[in-house]
């Protein structure tokens, strides 16, 4: 249970979050420029001037009206800003070690480095990290506080492409193991559903949805935030694939989906994916294999449908599991961003 | 009396810029460390005065300091109350060449402190860290470069010093004459030779100085490049 009331005035508008959430773990979503990251300063007590009232799991972290308003070194909230802002003269065991619990600091260390896989990055320094391997250093530094709530703001995907996404996985291991309440600022709807239990959605720094991550749905859309997205992750357990290795297999339940080939995927171990809404394909439209031709780890299908003959090129190991063979009724369905005019 | 040999003068000048080097230091980067975090008109007017013994004639500054120590003055009274006797004294040369070097010390390090990205700080709070610790923690060791520079840079206008000290501690041979003071005792005098051996002395002094100086602020670690 998160109970927040936060107001402070800003240069552009006034920021006025109210917000009694029946969920540990929250998504924050809303377009740029919409409070999200004034809203986890003013948790976090890093804004002098923000008033109100903020309640975790029926702990008191500030009521201003009761005169709580206490400095940010003794709230006990991780916050891991979007720029990370690591110490730059200390290294990547310095800086996790840097705000340590005193009494069950190096537990939590020897976790922190655990889940978020950073015992390899120990000895260097924040200047020759990549932009996600400093946003996993800064989220094992907040874990070892022992922190009541963890404040996670996520990179823009305009910023650092690659990052994108990088941070879920290990906060779903985070979520997994440690059960800290969270709030996660992102702007990709699908993330909020796979990490939180509830959302909130900021709009020029007022809330205009709170509930359900899937019911936030219906807030997102792009003429509003051009950054808005929605990706279906996916996590399941990697399995060992057919002879070629050229794909993976994904297990989620009693489903194996084929993945692209990962030189460091280990079977067994649990993995996550994000597919793009853009990226599935919905047809009604029924069609007949015709020709199944294999070269190399590469297999030509030929499939007659709607009237017309199309050639798909599939790996093999796609085109085993699918069992294609001549004769089998396939559907097909082509994505209308594959349509190249050429004349 | 015997004039001092070079070698006394040269340990008397060391030791008395050294002592006033090491007073003004935690002074001067405590009010460093508050300059840097302050905005407005009083901060502008904290640093002007700061900054005045850099501009006013030395002479005019030990004036100032004469008659605040002076058994008339305000302070002096006070001390001599006490039964602590500062003018025409090391002790003075130390006073003198302190204030005269606190300037120095400051802007530098004032400059490194300001060059700290506030969030860092904010940071260091948030993982706990009280006000004091954060300037112990994070603040002085990214800014250590410009501080050391502003110490260097103080030492040596200290090893310089010589109109305010002339005016508080007299040109005493033995007692109050530094390098400086010697110099322009000797070519008084006419031992243009004698005065000579001390100015290569002092430019050896502080060519070293300026230049550890230079390269201490110039190289930046990799590991800080961000």
């Amino acid at each position: 249970m998160i109970e927040l009331e936060i107001a402070l005035p800003l240069s552009r508008f006034r920021l006025e979050v109210a917000a009694a959430l029946p969920a540990d773990t929250v998504a924050v979503l809303g377009p740029s420029g919409s409070g999200k990251t004034s809203l986890l300063e003013s948790i976090a007590g890093l804004r002098p001037k923000a008033a109100g009232r903020v309640t975790i799991r029926g702990e008191r972290v500030m009521d201003t009206k009761a005169g709580l308003k206490p400095p940010p070194e003794r709230r006990r909230i991780g916050y891991v800003p979007q720029d990370a802002c690591l110490f730059p003269h200390l290294n990547v065991g310095e800086n996790v070690r840097f705000g340590m619990a005193r009494r069950n600091g190096a537990a939590l260390f020897e976790e922190a480095v655990r889940i978020l896989e950073i015992s390899p990055l120990l000895d260097r320094y924040p200047a020759t990290l990549s932009g996600g391997e400093r946003q996993r250093v800064a989220l094992a530094r907040a874990i070892a506080t022992e922190p009541r709530l963890l404040l996670l703001d996520e990179p823009l995907a305009a910023v650092d492409p690659a990052l994108r996404g990088r941070i879920l996985p290990y906060l779903l291991r985070v979520r997994g193991s440690l059960g800290v309440p969270f709030l996660y600022v992102t702007h990709n709807a699908g993330e909020a559903r796979a990490v939180a239990e509830a959302a909130i959605v900021l709009r020029a720094g007022a809330v205009t949805f709170a509930g359900t991550p899937d019911a936030a749905l219906e807030m997102i859309s792009a003429d509003e935030d051009p950054e808005a997205r929605f990706d279906n992750i996916l996590s399941g357990l990697l399995e060992a694939s057919g002879a070629g290795g050229e794909n993976g297999l994904l297990r989620i339940g009693e489903t194996r989906l084929v993945v692209p080939a990962d030189p460091r995927a280990v079977p067994g171990t649990r993995a996550v994916y994000s597919v793009a809404p853009e990226d599935i394909l919905v047809s009604t439209r029924p069609g007949r294999v015709v020709s199944v031709t294999i070269a190399g780890t590469d297999a030509w299908i030929g499939i007659s449908a709607a009237g017309v003959e199309w050639t798909a090129r599939l790996t093999r190991t796609a085109s085993d599991v699918l069992g294609l063979a001549g004769g089998v009724e396939v559907w097909i369905a082509v994505k209308t961003q594959a349509f190249h005019r050429l004349g | 009396m015997e004039a001092p040999s070079d070698a006394s003068i040269l340990l008397l000048t060391l030791r008395v810029a050294a002592i006033a080097t090491l007073l003004i230091l935690p002074i001067g980067i405590f009010a460093a460390w508050r300059l840097s975090r302050r905005a407005g008109a009083g901060r502008t007017l904290a640093e002007t005065l700061l900054s005045l013994p850099l501009v006013l004639p030395p002479t005019a500054v030990g004036l100032l300091l004469l008659e605040l120590l002076s058994r008339s003055g305000p302070l002096g009274r006070l001390l001599d109350r006490l039964g602590i006797e500062i003018l025409f004294t090391w002790k003075a040369v130390v006073l003198a060449t302190a204030v005269m070097s606190f300037p120095l010390l400051v802007r530098p390090a004032r400059t490194a402190f300001e060059e700290i990205e506030p969030r860092l700080l904010a940071m260091a709070r948030s993982l706990g860290c009280g006000p004091i610790a954060v300037f112990r923690r994070v603040a002085l060791p990214l800014a250590w470069r410009g501080v050391l520079s502003g110490t260097l840079l103080a030492f040596s206008r200290a090893l310089g010093e010589f109109g305010a000290t002339i005016m508080i501690a007299g040109n005493i041979p033995g007692r109050t004459q530094t390098m400086a003071l010697a110099i322009f005792q000797r070519t008084h005098i006419g031992r243009d030779d004698a005065a000579l051996r001390l100015v290569a002395i002092t430019v050896v002094i502080a060519f070293t100085v300026v230049w550890t100086s230079e390269i201490v602020t110039r190289r930046r670690s990799r590991r800080s490049e961000t």
